[in-house]
């Protein structure tokens, strides 16, 4: 056996530990020194990006927030694009979540895009509605009465009381939806009680994993485009023109995905040199 | 037509209806029909075969190599006197695929009664640990075996779901069990908790209906129930006659699909291209 | 045994049946039912159990510790962390009550809750959900074989995807995977002639081919389209992966039915330990 093959035998029976981290240093170093990749928008992410640019001025568009800490990176730069991108237009935006944990993601956000970049006011260009328990019978309750469901805001304010709740009594009501979606309840339940029956628009931005359930919804005209993942955040980012974390994090991403292809190329060259000896002997 | 009670039933309801229908259907929503219809044949057709094999009719059911694995796994764990953990998913008792992963879990349990190996459950949903818990209860009292019953043995961990992760995780580490299944609904836990069970050497068995996390298993796992082999799992391992003509309504079932889709696709070409028909997808349409 | 076995099955038999034809009866308070009542009534009855899971968790934790079996410190941790929890959410603010009520202090700045949920559990979460990442190449790499002509349709289009998905993709010109595609041949080839000149030959042929090609067009980066990275992962999202997540879907989607069936009609009674 030469000394080639050896050396790619070892290779293949490695400790995972050295491959954890050859990964760690293949993430952190290019999020350290950005290598500033150039990002090409899909057509899933233009389908939302234009069906948001061609929302009439001042129209309502429902904010959906449900994802956790662990699922961030991926789906807090979609929800910050987007908010960016909808109080830029000068649209109203109204925040609910299904998650419990959605109810801090979309504060932060807000605290982030309403009041630092953009100060609108509470009330009248944006409100956070919150969360309530129930999953897909709080997407029913919306679509039959959202006032029955939030008789306050997540700021314990009467609903009565916001100015820019007077127009809406149930999902009809909203131009547009876009769910931020990291699993269940989220996009899928959107569509099935909310957007298919009515008729309103909707789009979603859902992690890289989603996307497998998702896209029939796509294909079939039920959603309208999607943003898949931290790609997709970043495409978004790019095509608002506003760069963020996801746009950051494509340089480690992409690093990181071709390192993985050298491990399975390496991998399958040491299974194949291991065949070959076997049937040597 | 030797089910004679069944066609007698089945024209019963025809006939109620119809006269409903012709009293002028109040409180119906007309829309659905076609959605009714379809609920109430593909109904019968389960009923139908279930009773073809409570009466003894025999069905064959292809052999699905992760259900021949539990006992192997049940046995290895025994021999190696280690534990066998069995993770339920982390979703709670109003989703299918729990229910499903508890009626495994008694299958499971069982066998554990039987070969006396130790079984840990851990949760994620309080009722979810009710409901496992009689499940384990009474399949060691049907082994004869209540004495070898400890409620700990199911034991809740917590709602969230990395926090359940790195308990099982833990639990993993420490206790090193010899195999691990886990049937229910999983997200993106899936990976971490197969990849753990794989460094500890163990035999992991898995099986879900969660369409991301199936590749995830099937990567990391030794054995994977895919979509409805895990639904069919009760009906295998308990060798039932109305749980596998259960399996075979299924079957006949997913025909008739295949058949309307094939004629739909048919029919639509037709429409759209010559006009010629009628536009199908208005009626199959859930509004 | 009445109330162990026919009382449950009748409740499940009756609620599942409301709940399935009810659907289709257009009747406000029927509606109202399906759609609001019987779902907020599991939640509700969810909620009160997890006071039976926290009496169970504590139970077991406290047990470690006093009997001091392997790994007890960390019920030590886990014990404190439960009190913590609750003192935050239940019983100290952090802040008066012109800054935050009670019920919005979950959400609003300066609160314990708060400064609980984005110092230890938001860093947690993400550490335990950042260990995917590394556990997917592991696994990648110890699974990805070329075992058979499927394990190697599975390698190729995962990897057009993984790469082809990123901004590298993008970079990667559709000519240099062409020249990788001729090389990939002359391997075949080679394995099947066993002959140096022959695939000498044709590699040559091959490179030259491409070579050719690209002079001509001036090597656009995104042309032949079917050869770059980010178009072939395209149409294997829309197409391939798109026809089988339905397939699976239906699939699934039968299974539940048939199994809900199975539940409501009282043919499987394993839930109750039959």
């Amino acid at each position: 056996m030469t000394n080639i093959e050896k050396v790619f035998l070892k290779i293949g029976s490695i400790d995972r530990r050295w491959i954890f981290i050859i990964i760690a240093l293949v993430v952190v170093v290019p999020l350290l020194v950005p290598i500033g990749l150039p990002i090409r928008a899909t057509d899933t992410s233009k389908s939302v990006y234009d069906a948001v640019e061609a929302l009439p001025k001042g129209s309502k568009v429902l904010l959906s927030i449900e994802y956790s800490p662990s699922t961030k990176p991926e789906n807090h730069p979609m929800a910050i694009s987007m908010m960016r991108h909808l109080f830029r237009n000068n649209h109203k935006v109204y925040v609910t979540c299904l998650w419990p944990d959605g109810q801090f993601m979309a504060q932060d956000a807000l605290n982030q895009v309403a009041v630092g970049e953009f100060d609108k006011k509470y009330g009248e260009d944006y409100v956070l509605l919150g969360y309530r328990p129930g999953g897909e019978a709080v997407v029913k309750g919306i679509v039959s009465n959202i006032r029955k469901l939030f008789s306050v805001d997540a700021r314990q304010t009467k609903v009565d009381d916001i100015p820019m709740m007077d127009e809406i009594t149930n999902f009809k009501d909203f131009d547009f939806l876009f769910s931020a979606s990291a699993g269940y309840p989220g996009t899928i339940e959107w569509v099935q009680y909310a957007a298919d029956p009515t008729g309103v628009p909707m789009s979603s931005g859902v992690t890289s994993i989603q996307v497998n359930e998702v896209m029939p919804y796509v294909q079939s005209g039920q959603m309208v485009g999607v943003l898949a993942g931290m790609p997709g955040a970043a495409e978004y980012e790019s095509l608002i023109g506003q760069k963020g974390s996801a746009t950051s994090g494509m340089d480690a991403q992409s690093v990181a995905h071709l390192v993985i292809v050298l491990f399975i190329v390496l991998g399958n060259i040491s299974y194949f040199i291991d065949r070959k000896r076997s049937r040597k002997y | 037509m030797k089910d004679k009670q069944f066609w007698l039933v089945t024209s019963g309801v025809i006939i109620a209806f119809a006269i409903y229908w012709l009293l002028g259907h109040p409180y119906f929503v007309i829309d659905r029909i076609v959605m009714f219809f379809s609920i109430l044949s593909l109904s019968a057709t389960l009923i139908y075969y279930t009773r073809a094999a409570e009466r003894g009719e025999e069905f064959y059911l292809r052999p699905i190599p992760a259900l021949k694995a539990v006992e192997e796994a049940v046995g290895r764990s025994t021999e190696m006197g280690r534990p066998i953990l069995y993770v339920p998913g982390i979703q709670d008792m109003d989703q299918v695929e729990t229910v499903a992963g508890v009626v495994v879990l008694g299958h499971v349990a069982k066998m554990t009664a039987r070969y006396e190996t130790s079984l840990n459950v851990p949760v994620s949903r309080s009722i979810v640990m009710k409901a496992a818990r009689e499940s384990c209860r009474d399949a060691y009292t049907v082994e004869g075996r209540p004495d070898m019953f400890n409620e700990d043995m199911v034991h809740y961990l917590t709602d969230d779901q990395f926090a359940y992760a790195a308990g099982v995780n833990g639990i993993m580490v420490r206790e090193k069990p010899a195999a691990c299944m886990y049937m229910g609904k999983f997200y993106a836990e899936s990976l971490i908790l197969a990849e753990t069970g794989n460094s500890i050497g163990a035999i992991q068995i898995a099986g879900t209906a969660s369409q991301a996390q199936i590749p995830f298993f099937v990567t990391a796992c030794d054995y994977t129930l895919i979509g409805e082999e895990f639904f069919a799992a009760s009906a295998y391992l308990s060798q039932k006659p109305e749980l596998i003509g259960g399996v075979k309504g299924q079957d006949m079932i997913k025909l008739a699909v295949i058949a309307v889709m094939i004629l739909s696709t048919i029919l639509m070409v037709l429409y759209e291209s010559t006009g010629f028909g009628f536009n199908i997808s208005e009626y199959l349409t859930i509004r | 045994m009445f109330w162990k076995r026919q009382v449950p099955i009748f409740i499940v038999a009756l609620i599942g049946s409301i709940t399935l034809f009810g659907w289709f009866i257009d009747q406000p308070d029927v509606k109202e039912f399906i759609g609001d009542d019987a779902t907020q009534w599991f939640d509700v009855l969810a909620s009160f159990a997890i006071i039976l899971g926290a009496l169970n968790l504590i139970k077991l934790q406290i047990q470690k510790v006093l009997y001091q079996k392997p790994g007890w410190q960390y019920s030590v941790i886990a014990v404190l962390g439960f009190i913590f929890a609750i003192v935050a959410g239940f019983f100290v603010k952090g802040v008066d009550d012109s800054v935050a009520q009670w019920g919005a202090h979950v959400t609003s700045d300066g609160t314990l809750f708060k400064w609980m949920f984005d110092y230890v559990f938001s860093p947690m979460s993400a550490t335990m959900f950042s260990l995917l990442a590394f556990f997917v190449a592991s696994a990648s790499y110890r699974a990805f074989r070329i075992r058979n002509f499927e394990a190697t349709l599975l390698l190729v289009s995962g990897i057009i995807i993984m790469v082809g998905r990123v901004p590298i993709g993008g970079v990667i010109s559709s000519w240099f995977i062409m020249y990788l595609i001729v090389l990939g041949l002359g391997i075949y080839v080679n394995s099947i002639k066993k002959d140096t000149k022959v695939t000498f030959v044709f590699v040559a042929v091959g490179v030259s081919l491409v070579t050719i090609g690209g002079i001509i067009s001036d090597w656009p980066v995104d042309q032949p389209g079917i050869f770059y990275l980010p178009s072939i992962q395209e149409w294997i999202y829309y197409y391939p992966n798109v026809a089988g997540a339905r397939a699976i879907m239906i699939g699934i989607g039968l299974g539940i039915f048939a199994t809900s069936i199975r539940y409501i009609l009282g043919i499987e009674r394993s839930y109750i330990g039959e």
